[in-house]
């Protein structure tokens, strides 16, 4: 079975996994990557975790072109876990979780170990961005305004 | 100019570095925390961000405190940070129109499309310094503990009797880590879509008031970082370099314009001013397809400018656009504001160069504060030329043929203008 139709078993895409492990807390995916490593030894780090930037390329409304805002610094890490590729970007400068992450996707990609408590962890990350996003518009609607004019 | 390097001082320069780091790490009172100034100086930190041009909170937070509290310090060392830093992935481009906001507001109309939703802001309401109220008299031993310089920890502990008072430095109640607690019920009448509102230029598009200036090609954005830019770029270069452009010489820039003696800018009406996330994305190296790997606040900004020249369309309205980092509506605002003065000036004036060539903070206080460096050997060949001239001019009035009558009658100014013209003339700006 190739990796998209593995993928697509579980209901989340590949792209929409790394989008919801690169969101996921800190504590969360690091303790669920060691116990994903406990369960199979030999994962071989492919490329070297490291911190850089991706530039932040907006496409603006006026006259339609592009420019580069600024740079976000990211980390990027990629491994080989389970005979799968694992690959994982996030925000900021957090080495450990972004390995973890990798080693996370790889696992859900592989169908195997703990495939499902990666599941898991996504869904429920999901979850969390949806009750922030609740709150925080939640917060900011009274805030909303008419101003009145004044007849003169 | 050429310079002389010079050396030595290594002793006082360890020793003056001390002092500062005294007054960063040391003091009677705790240590700022990074997590202190990235959650309560997010403006400042925003500021920083964009004019380093790197979204990196945490690190503008560190930036910050360690250039204790000044904001140009702070971008430079975080500027310097992101040089040694890889690009590790090409830009998937994202649409302003995904901006989701946090605050919004239409001065131009006062129903947009949309709610105007105020956010958090105090542009409404009074501006007072919040000085706290005078606390009743304190016993003596809280005195006295502040005399004999106590940690604020110690001396609430002492006034208060309870020794679990926290320190400032600490959190009061540990921070849970758990499932977010459900959002209170909705106050607003809001709905979650309305976060991604139309934009007033959709409005005016609309009702055929605004020029059309969307291109049908699409070039490549300037990058800023890796090729010169000077006056003649593409506008994307010009929109990158105002979005890292330090935010009081764009102000300037635009108040000069507008009151002073420049004249380019007119007073315009804002269309949108918007604060909000936008997402970050990037290319799944195994599918190819986009990846949303977080999001970062922008400030967004479109200037809606009344066309009055001979030459344009007088019927119509033109818009200019800034965008920068984090929340910094002036700095958007004078970048919006330039954009569509630098259309409309169309490279007859000087402005564009202005806004290329002098807003960069990094730049402008990097030539200032060199000349605190020591700059002995170019002063002192200065005074040396100077002395030099004047011993000319002494040795010219002295000279005895001046003082004595020509044998034909002539006047010595004249026989001096004589000699004059006998000397080739040296070119204007030859080097002395």
């Amino acid at each position: 079975m190739d990796r998209a139709s593995l993928g697509a078993r579980r209901g989340l895409g590949r792209e929409e996994r790394a989008e919801l492990l690169a969101l996921a807390v800190h504590r969360d995916v690091v303790e669920l990557a060691d116990r994903c490593l406990a369960g199979a030894p030999g994962t071989r780090v492919v490329a070297e975790p490291s911190v850089g930037t991706v530039p932040l390329c907006v496409r603006e409304p006026v006259v339609s072109e592009r420019f580069v805002v600024a740079d976000v610094l990211v980390t990027r890490a990629e491994v080989e876990h389970r005979g799968q590729r694992g690959w994982a970007m996030r925000i900021g400068d957090d080495l450990e979780a972004t390995v973890a992450a990798a080693i996370c996707d790889a696992e859900a990609e592989s169908g195997e170990g703990l495939a499902a408590e990666v599941e898991q962890l996504c869904r429920a990350t999901d979850r969390r961005r949806s009750v922030e996003a609740e709150r925080e518009w939640a917060e900011l609607a009274p805030t909303e305004v008419q101003f009145e004019e004044l007849e003169s | 100019m050429g310079y002389a390097a010079a050396r030595g001082g290594a002793e006082a320069i360890v020793a003056a570095e001390r002092l500062v780091r005294q007054v960063r790490e040391e003091g009677s009172s705790p240590q700022l925390g990074v997590d202190q100034v990235e959650e309560r100086m997010t403006l400042a930190v925003d500021r920083v961000m964009g004019e380093a041009g790197l979204w990196a909170p945490e690190l503008a937070a560190r930036a910050l405190r360690q250039a204790q509290g000044d904001l140009v310090e702070a971008s430079h060392l975080l500027r310097a940070y992101r040089s040694t830093r890889p690009r590790l992935a090409r830009a998937v481009t994202v649409s302003s129109d995904e901006l989701e906001i946090l605050r919004r507001i239409v001065p131009a109309y006062r129903v947009p499309s949309g709610p105007q939703l105020l956010g958090r802001t105090l542009d409404y309401v009074g501006r007072l310094l919040e000085v706290p109220e005078p606390r009743p008299a304190t016993d003596g031993a809280t005195r006295a503990a502040a005399a004999e310089g106590a940690t604020a920890a110690t001396a609430a502990a002492i006034a208060t009797g309870d020794a679990s008072v926290p320190d400032r430095g600490a959190p009061a109640t540990p921070v849970t880590q758990g499932e977010p607690e459900p959002p209170p019920g909705q106050n607003g009448s809001l709905s979650l879509p309305d976060r991604r509102p139309r934009r007033l230029l959709d409005l005016l598009r609309g009702q055929g008031l605004a020029v059309d200036r969307r291109r049908c090609d699409d070039p490549e954005p300037y990058d800023v970082l890796r090729q010169p830019v000077r006056p003649g770029v593409p506008r994307s270069a010009r929109l990158s370099t105002m979005a890292r452009a330090e935010t009081g010489a764009l102000v300037n820039l635009w108040y000069r314009n507008v009151l002073g003696p420049d004249g380019y800018i007119h007073e315009i009406t804002l269309g949108e001013v918007r604060h909000g996330r936008l997402p970050v994305r990037v290319e799944h190296p195994v599918t190819g397809r986009p990846v949303v790997i977080g999001a970062v606040r922008v400030t967004e900004v479109e200037a809606i400018e009344s066309l009055d020249g001979p030459d344009e369309p007088t019927d119509l309205f033109d818009v200019g656009y800034g965008l920068c980092l984090g929340h910094n509506e002036r700095k958007a605002i004078a970048m919006a504001n330039l954009d569509i003065a630098l259309e409309r000036d169309q490279g007859r004036s000087l402005l564009e160069q202005s806004v290329l060539m002098t807003t960069d903070g990094l730049e402008s206080s990097g030539f200032l504060e060199h000349l605190k460096l020591p700059h002995y050997v170019t002063f002192r060949s200065m005074i040396e030329r100077k002395l030099a001239a004047r011993q000319a001019a002494a040795a010219e009035r002295d000279r005895p043929d001046l003082h004595e009558t020509p044998l034909d009658g002539s006047r010595p100014s004249e026989a001096r203008q004589e000699d004059d013209e006998a000397v080739p003339p040296v070119a204007a700006g030859a080097p002395a």
